[in-house]
């Protein structure tokens, strides 16, 4: 096949062509961070394929092919479904408020029928495509500084708000981060960037006496001193330090790790299954497992940068913000340099629910990809 | 490019804004992974060490294995305290312990009472972390098995094989060993201000510690040093696998030896039957305590595992005193036991033994009568001694002062205390003009009056011994050279202890000591004696001397019956006797003290010395080949021909065969 003969109109349309313009690279590197997360599950679980490291291959399976799937859909159908998405997830979060179900000191998970879900999670994905959707039809200047700049904050507001009453701090700020880096890529003043990092800057010490519950602004403290409470609240950080300077340049081997064999590392095969890692395989394996984050988010970055929608484009980014976050703020926290927030580290950590957010939006990203040359047309800031 | 693009200004402008923004925030990303990686290399590359060792402070603990308690042995080697295994049952908490659910899990293997199991769930809350508490302990091997087997189900819970202190003689010992009870905050205090670091071994469940005598004096020694099991352990707690080649052997407790004799200790109480008192018997010629028994005494055993207060509150306030080591921590006055220093100080003072003073019963001097338990007639200092005679000694004491009679009774043990390695010895009093100005505070009795020479001439008033002195001083009448010391503690640790015998001569004249002794062998020996009868051994020509002695406890009123009958326990007077034998060559000194007992003179301790006395004699190898004369053998040339004898073929290294002997002539 030769680039004139795509040329031809129609000729992209064809699922065999859509198929082919799929980045199977992208593709390759994801699986071998799923692969990853699964050996180390295998390996904690005392070499055993259950509880965790089937399950988790066999639903990345799954959202493999829905990925696949996903990226077949048109950019328009997209955006067609961008703001119903957002308003039901909205809604959902609502509903969380009055019927969800309590779980670890938080509301995050509703049930509605056989289904049992955290509708943070569906808004990670809405937000996304609510602000794309939204600054498609925008103007530079308009997204520059305008009153109209009204609108993306309060879609961002919403949810943030929402989400942190649950109270679930990590997925509050990661929309809240994925948000604004939107309407920074969408060409937000520099003023106003300015004005707002002032603001945090100063808002972010009131946060801590003010908002934050008890438990939070505790692993705000361990952070500095986790010797002070090594088997209270600093022994998530204590535990997954030791972990990770235990394994050392090449680390203890595999199924050797005394930390996670022995279950002194908690939630080993979750939100601290990097520090498993890093036990096991040492420096070696992280820096690989972190190259090959760093290699998705470069390629998806690419692929917004390819787009020739402004909605693809944003959305994209939008998406790798989202993941980019996800893999920064875990990291950090694994290795003691922000506080414990529940925030795993996607594709690698044991959890159907955020795996599930991430191959939803990486689908987004590859129909972008594929549909990088269709241009989609709406009404300059309508809702619909 | 020919596809189909659209171009306007608009789109530009944002695609531009946009790829430099991208550009922007993905190099910022790139930063924080670098950041990501360079933290990795500070922690994973730089400071490795230091998390490679908490990792292995994590995954290894060293379980402290206590050491068994050193054994205290009896001179001849009979176990007086050793240690017997004790199956216990232990509960360590994590922080996300369920501790209810574990002692609920328990209680269904073990009886667990709902009272008992209320204070656990608190003792086990309290404790802190990952030190265990004791939930049983002696559980039958059924129980010990039963809990090993369901181990895995139940984290935190060890059940392990102690070791808990025995004493076999249960209540013999008792005074002189004393015993082992759980450590307090009293112990714990007690080292921290000699300003020594605690001993981890204290917080051990089941480690006892030692309360009283030899386990207290000797408690560091005894108590060897913890050793340590190296284990992997899990985040909770629990056991996975043992490391032996990483243990550490625990050093056990020395052995300590003491020079008491079980056999004849334990005749001691036997003699002692009901009374209350003591019997201390020592070696003449090395010093060492043989028996040093105090009656009636208590059974170690049941402060081994904690006493109850009821139990406690009777032994305390039962008025024959079992707690009290009447050997050593009890003073009373000597009566007529004291009479030899009375005679030691006035052959020293130049009192010729031979000028004669009369007893006709009383004797008025100072303003009232003194009165003599008999009519004893004319008498010389070695019928004063033989009979006992107050009136002699109420003169002779006159004639020689306070002063000199102290001087001997200090040179001969009284007043002071003796270095046997136990503590809570009693000085007692030994008075003098000078102690006498030194211990009242009243004007009025500071002064020394004559009636206080006449009452310390037959061993009352201004002077209070114990039954360890008594002993010490027959001792060293006995010996007649040494100032002997008493020795209790043999050897520690294999390492012998300094002999009694290395000591300085007595400071007084064989002759007089030989006068003394020979008062005494007539009140053993002599028809007349005080004790003839009560000293009889029985044992041939080893004979036996002695003293008797009554000391009162109460006033008399003028014209009251001096005798005992009649009157309740705590008024009666003291009984004593002191004796040494074989006469000639003495042995064995022994004093021994009946509180309360009997109606004076040889009536209750004397007859008890003669059997502890038998005792320590027919033991001694030397005495019972005496006593066991073997026919006399002549003496065989042995190139004589045996006569009658059938020839035999002479087998190398066989014994001879046996020969009929005739008797030879003597």
């Amino acid at each position: 096949m030769t680039a004139s003969a795509l040329t031809r109109p129609g000729e992209r349309d064809r699922l065999i062509i859509k198929f082919a313009e799929i980045d199977w690279t992208f593709c390759l590197v994801l699986c071998l961070i799923a692969g990853a997360g699964a050996l180390i599950m295998f390996s904690a679980a005392d070499l055993s394929w259950t509880p965790w490291a089937w399950p988790h291959l066999s639903r990345f399976a799954i959202f493999f092919v829905l990925m696949i799937v996903l990226a077949m859909c048109p950019l328009t159908l997209w955006f067609q479904v961008a703001y119903p998405v957002y308003v039901v997830a909205l809604v959902l979060l609502v509903g969380v408020e009055f019927f969800g179900d309590v779980s670890k000191g938080a509301q995050r998970w509703l049930q509605i029928g056989p289904l049992r879900f955290q509708p943070s999670e569906i808004m990670k994905v809405g937000v996304v495509l609510a602000l794309a959707r939204f600054y498609h039809g925008m103007s530079a200047d308009s997204a520059r500084a305008s009153w109209w700049l009204l609108v993306p904050a309060a879609l961002i507001a919403m949810p943030t708000l929402l989400v942190a009453h649950q109270p679930d701090l990590g997925t509050s700020l990661l929309i809240l981060f994925t948000g604004v880096a939107i309407m920074i890529l969408a060409g937000l003043s520099w003023k106003f960037i300015a004005a707002g990092i002032g603001a945090v800057a100063v808002a972010a010490p009131m946060m801590y006496f003010f908002v934050l519950h008890e438990y939070q602004r505790t692993r705000v403290d361990v952070l500095f001193n986790p010797a002070a409470d090594p088997s209270g609240a600093g022994y998530h950080i204590l535990q997954s330090k030791i972990a990770l300077g235990a394994g050392g340049l090449m680390g203890k081997g595999f199924g050797l790790g005394s930390q996670s064999q022995l279950n002194f590392l908690p939630e080993k095969h979750t939100d601290f299954i990097f520090a498993a890692l890093a036990e096991e395989f040492g420096f070696a394996g992280c820096f690989s497992i972190l190259f090959l984050y760093g290699a998705v988010i470069f390629m998806a970055l690419r692929t917004a940068s390819i787009s020739h929608s402004h909605f693809g484009r944003l959305a994209t980014a939008g998406v790798t913000a989202t993941f980019a976050l996800y893999v920064l703020i875990n990291g950090a926290m694994v290795m003691g340099l922000a506080p414990v927030v529940g925030v795993p580290m996607p594709l690698l950590s044991y959890g159907g629910t955020v795996m599930l957010t991430v191959m939803i939006g990486f689908g987004l990203v590859q129909s972008v990809r594929v549909h990088r040359y269709s241009e989609v047309t709406a009404g300059r800031g309508a809702l619909l | 490019m020919s596809e189909p693009t659209i171009f306007f200004t608009e789109v530009n402008e944002r695609q531009g804004a946009f790829t430099r923004r991208a550009f922007l925030l993905g190099g910022l990303t790139g930063v924080g992974l670098v950041a990501l990686g360079g933290r990795l290399v500070h922690l994973q590359v730089l400071e490795a060490n230091r998390y490679q060792k908490l990792a292995q402070s994590n995954q290894f603990n060293f379980r402290l294995v206590p050491p068994p308690r050193g054994v205290i042995l009896d001179r001849n080697g009979v176990t007086l305290a050793s240690n017997r295994p004790n199956f216990r049952l232990l509960v360590s908490r994590e922080t996300d312990t369920d501790v209810e659910g574990i002692v609920d899990k328990l209680a269904q293997l073990v009886p667990i009472t709902d009272e008992r199991r209320e204070r656990l769930i608190r003792d086990i809350k309290r404790a802190p972390r990952k030190s265990p508490v004791q939930v049983m302990e002696d559980m039958s091997w059924e129980e010990f098995s039963r809990i090993n087997v369901r181990s895995p189900e139940l984290p935190g819970v060890t059940a392990d094989m102690g070791e808990v202190r025995v004493y076999p003689f249960g209540g013999a010992f008792a005074h002189v060993i004393g015993y082992v009870a759980r450590v307090n905050d009293r112990d714990i205090k007690a080292v921290t201000e000699q300003g020594l670091s605690i001993d981890p071994l204290l917080y051990n469940p089941g480690f006892r510690i030692g309360r009283q005598g030899v386990e207290k004096a000797f408690d560091i020694e005894l108590r060897g040093k913890a050793g340590a099991q190296k284990q992997e352990v899990d985040a909770q707690g629990r056991v996975v696998r043992n490391d032996p080649e990483g243990d550490i052997p625990p050093m056990p407790g020395k052995e300590i030896r003491l020079t008491l004799d079980s056999d004849i200790q334990q005749r001691a109480l036997e003699v002692m039957g009901e009374e209350s008192g003591a019997i201390v018997l020592m070696d003449c010629r090395t010093g060492d305590l043989l028996c040093m028994a105090s009656a009636p005494s208590f059974d170690a055993n049941r402060f081994v595992k904690g006493l109850s207060t009821p139990e406690y509150k009777a032994l305390a306030e039962y008025e024959r005193k079992p707690l009290l080591d009447k050997a050593m921590s009890g003073t009373y006055p000597p009566g007529s036991t004291f009479k030899p220093m009375v005679a030691m100080a006035a052959l020293e003072a130049g009192v010729d033994p031979n000028v004669r003073i009369n007893c006709s019963g009383g004797w008025y001097f100072g303003n009232r009568t003194w009165r003599c338990w008999g009519r004893h007639g004319s008498q010389n200092m070695h019928e004063a001694i033989k009979n006992s005679c107050d009136i002699y000694f109420y003169q002779t004491a006159l004639k020689v002062g306070p002063d000199g009679i102290a001087k001997a009774a200090q040179a001969f043990g009284f007043g002071q205390t003796f270095d046997i390695g136990i503590p809570g010895q009693k000085k007692g009093i030994v008075g003098s003009r000078e102690w006498k100005r030194k211990a009242n505070r009243n004007p009025a009795n500071r002064t020394w009056f004559p009636g206080d020479t006449v009452n310390y001439g037959i061993g009352q008033g201004l002077i209070a011994v114990n039954p360890l002195q008594l002993a010490v001083m027959t001792a060293r009448l006995a010996n007649g050279r040494k100032a002997l010391s008493p020795r209790l503690v043999k050897s520690v640790g294999g390492v012998e202890r300094p002999r009694g015998d290395a000591a300085p001569d007595l400071p007084y004249a064989q002759e007089f000591l030989e006068y003394v002794r020979g008062g005494m062998i007539a009140v053993a020996n002599d028809a007349s004696g005080t004790a003839f009868r009560q000293s009889q051994l029985g044992l041939g020509d080893i004979r036996m001397a002695g003293k008797t002695g009554t000391a009162q406890v109460r006033v008399f009123r003028e014209g009251e019956s001096r005798k005992s009958a009649g009157f309740r326990w705590g008024l009666r007077d003291h009984n004593w006797y002191i004796a040494f034998a074989p006469i000639e060559a003495p042995r064995y000194a022994i004093s021994v003290l009946i509180e309360h007992g009997g109606m004076g003179g040889g009536t209750a301790a004397a007859p008890r010395a003669r059997e502890v006395m038998r005792m320590a004699l027919l033991k001694d190898p030397e005495i019972r080949a005496r006593i066991e004369q073997p026919m006399p053998m002549p003496e065989l040339d042995p190139a004589a021909p045996i006569e009658g004898a059938a020839p035999e073929p002479a087998i190398e290294g066989a014994p001879p065969p046996p020969t009929p002997t005739p008797e030879a002539p003597q």
